[in-house]
């Protein structure tokens, strides 16, 4: 090829090139219109349609702003945030968690929601306590996210089957023990209760364990982790215990989905998860079926719960439609959507207008708990950025050896507390703590 | 005659474009190994020689051996994983080679439905793979699986669960592997099986040899390439076999079907340690390297019997 042909050739395509990309981008198209990519983090039958409304409202009441919904399932989100972090590609406005806020907001992906909320419509009408958790996970106590709503742990239970056993739903730790082992048949493939032994197994535990020690912090004074006091040790020896006695054998493997499984499959009579499986239970077993009981109290008659993680929306910092995003995030968290969002997925709102509204009976008794004086709210570390890792890839399968027989509660609980206590030092020693 | 100089130009330039062209030809394969294989490769070698943890990017940097140091160390379920990954590729090739073998001489055979026992052998490796697993998974299922149907009929108790069942767990994940692997094997000996000229079997059969011994001086030798190639294929695959367990047992209960590849994968997607993560995975590149080439030279793959 002649070289003049080459540069008329070379120049076509690098023309052609810079067109068709141009046509790729989010920049306000022709019609004015600007589209903005929204990754939900827990998609899936349950939660996908709930966005699709919510994303059809804000689109009736922004015709300029059009959003791009991305399901992703929750096993995955991690692992695509990370994937998008590393080579590009995050999107405008994302679904985040508590859980995962100390990671993001370290590799300074999200933008600060501070300035923005400070002058919105949502001024004010946050909950204080979810606020203060949000912050509570990075070490510049900066707001990252747009909080929706946050959660508390429930013990699902078979209504009917305690009424044909003729016991009350317990109320303490003791009655809760003595009813499960009631609850149970097993040539008839009843269990009274299941123990989630797979993914997901950690968090679910430490509830039980600070629930019955009643142990409010998981720091001492010194900086020790409390996950090993004898009062867990204890506790865990009372609930692993439980293990093929009133519990299916698969519960050393379930997760989430097989768990569920086998108690809207109606194998179980207590299943102990959150506010957020609700629509799950009263689809599968009707609404006199099941019911919901929180984590029982203790002998003195106070109640202590774990904190749980505060699910909200975060605006990424590369987005080049921020404003849009952070207008998107806005609507989703204002009155009328937030109280769709509670009521679609049974969990408790971050918008204090919706308090109310949500006409669930189990969220106003969540509420009622977590506001009573009684209760004690232990907040879990949520802002290592190890937590994840020392809960999960360490502690799960140590977990599934305690419930066989291969490990000892306390040899289990000392591991993982060696391993809080070391994340903790060097937190506060990167933050001059 | 004596060419001009304007002949030789043209000749020198023709020569110069003959050289030039195999290069070519083969740049856009070289350029493909270079992006797909190379890279990848050489990368995650340099991630093994470094800190990368996404959880703890204020220690990421240099780590030279010491990753290594760990795996080879201080990391007990290393070994434990590539303990239970032999014994994995071990099980797994053996039982898949003699049913494999075994069913492709049973279809090689002639009678009536052949055709239809053909396809229903090679069925099952039509079946893409985390199909294949869910088909698995819900028949072991405690609620909805076998155990269930035959606790209705008063065969067994309710509640059995062979996938969290320590003591069975290995012998199910076999057994769900097996399904898919088997056909592997039938596909590919059959097809050597029927190049097998029949002058040699009814030259043996005139000397009085029997089926078995048939069997022994025919057949194997002349399927001996095929066993290797298949062998060496599969127990690379099974090796690095993930999608099966992952989706199966997850590598539990408890570590206890933790291949390497699981382990590699817990520890680079879950824990997001990519730099221990690819030492992990350097490891597993380097004993598949060395099985690979110790397997071919004494196999003697290739050499004339």
């Amino acid at each position: 090829m002649a070289p003049g042909r080459w540069s008329r050739t070379a120049t076509a395509l690098a023309v052609g090139a810079c067109l068709a990309l141009a046509g790729c981008g989010d920049d306000p198209a022709a019609d004015g219109t600007t589209t903005i990519t929204f990754w939900d983090d827990n998609g899936g039958p349950a939660r996908t349609p709930v966005w699709e409304h919510m994303i059809a409202e804000f689109e009736k009441e922004n015709p300029t702003i059009k959003v791009k919904y991305v399901g992703i399932p929750i096993a995955q989100v991690q692992q695509k945030y990370d994937t998008a972090i590393a080579g590009g590609g995050l999107p405008d406005v994302g679904g985040v968690t508590t859980a995962m806020l100390a990671n993001l907001a370290a590799r300074e992906v999200l933008e600060p929601m501070d300035e923005r909320l400070s002058g919105s419509a949502l001024d004010g009408k946050l909950n204080e306590q979810v606020v203060d958790t949000v912050k509570a996970t990075v070490p510049d106590e900066k707001l990252y996210m747009v909080p929706l709503s946050t959660n508390l742990g429930v013990f699902w239970y078979r209504a009917d089957w305690f009424a044909e056993a003729k016991i009350s739903p317990p109320a303490n730790w003791d009655e809760f023990y003595s009813a499960v082992e009631k609850l149970t048949d097993r040539p008839n493939n009843r269990y009274g209760y299941t123990i989630r032994g797979g993914a997901g197994s950690i968090s679910q535990l430490l509830e039980v364990l600070y629930g019955q020690s009643g142990i409010d912090e998981v720091f001492d004074s010194s900086g020790e982790s409390t996950v090993n006091d004898p009062g867990n040790v204890e506790a865990l020896e009372r609930i692993a215990g439980l293990y093929k006695k009133v519990t299916p054998e698969a519960d050393v493997t379930n997760d989430y989905v097989k768990m569920v499984a086998q108690f809207d499959g109606g194998n179980i009579g207590v299943m102990q998860h959150n506010l957020g499986s609700y629509t799950d239970h009263v689809e599968t077993l009707g609404e006199d079926k099941v019911d919901a009981m929180f984590v029982p109290a203790g002998e003195d008659g106070t109640r202590t719960v774990t904190s749980h993680p505060v699910t909200g929306l975060g605006v990424f910092a590369a987005g080049e439609q921020r404003d849009a995003a952070f207008r998107f995030a806005e609507f989703v968290a204002g009155k009328e959507m937030n109280t769709y969002w509670a009521t679609e997925t049974g969990v408790l709102p971050a918008n204090t207008e919706v308090a109310d509204a949500a006409g669930l009976e189990h969220i106003t008794r969540a509420a009622q708990v977590l506001s009573d004086p009684g209760t004690t709210l232990v907040q879990l570390p949520y802002y290592l950025p190890e937590f994840n890792s020392i809960t999960k890839t360490d502690a799960e399968p140590q977990f599934q050896k305690v419930l066989l027989g291969e490990l000892s509660a306390r040899d289990f609980l000392d591991e993982m507390a060696g391993k809080l206590t070391e994340a903790q030092a060097s937190y506060d020693e990167r933050n001059g703590g | 005659m004596g060419m001009t100089v304007g002949e030789t130009n043209v000749r020198q330039h023709t020569r110069r474009r003959g050289s030039r062209t195999p290069y070519l030809l083969i740049a856009p394969a070289v350029l493909a190994m270079l992006a797909f294989l190379v890279y990848p490769m050489g990368s995650v070698v340099y991630y093994s020689l470094r800190h990368y943890n996404l959880s703890k990017p204020w220690e990421d940097g240099f780590a030279g051996l010491d990753n290594f140091a760990r795996m080879l160390t201080e990391d007990p379920l290393f070994w434990q994983s590539l303990g239970f990954t032999a014994r994995w590729v071990v099980v797994e090739v053996s039982l898949q080679l003699v049913l494999g073998l075994a069913l492709a001489l049973i279809v090689n055979e002639t009678f009536v439905g052949r055709a239809f026992a053909r396809a229903m052998v090679f069925s099952p490796w039509a079946v893409s793979g985390v199909l294949t697993t869910g088909i698995w998974v819900l028949l072991y299922n405690p609620t909805t699986g076998m155990s269930k149907y035959l606790a209705d009929l008063g065969l067994m108790d309710y509640g059995g669960a062979p996938l969290a069942n320590p003591d069975t767990v290995f012998l199910a994940a076999v057994v769900a592997e097996l399904w898919r692997g088997v056909p592997f094997f039938a596909i590919l000996l059959l097809a050597d099986l029927q190049s097998i000229p029949r002058d040699l079997y009814e030259a043996a059969s005139v000397d009085g040899a029997s089926r078995l011994r048939r069997f022994y001086h025919v057949t194997l030798p002349h399927l001996k390439d095929a066993i290797i190639l298949s062998t060496l294929l599969r127990a690379v695959w099974e090796f690095n076999n993930v999608d099966l367990l992952y989706t199966l047992t997850g590598g539990g209960p408890a570590h206890q079907t933790t291949t390497l590849p699981l382990y590699v994968a817990s520890t680079a997607v879950q824990s997001q340690d990519f730099g221990y993560g690819s030492a992990l995975t350097t490891a597993g590149f380097l004993i598949l390297t060395f099985f690979s080439v110790a397997y071919l030279r004494l196999g003697k793959f290739g050499a004339k019997s």
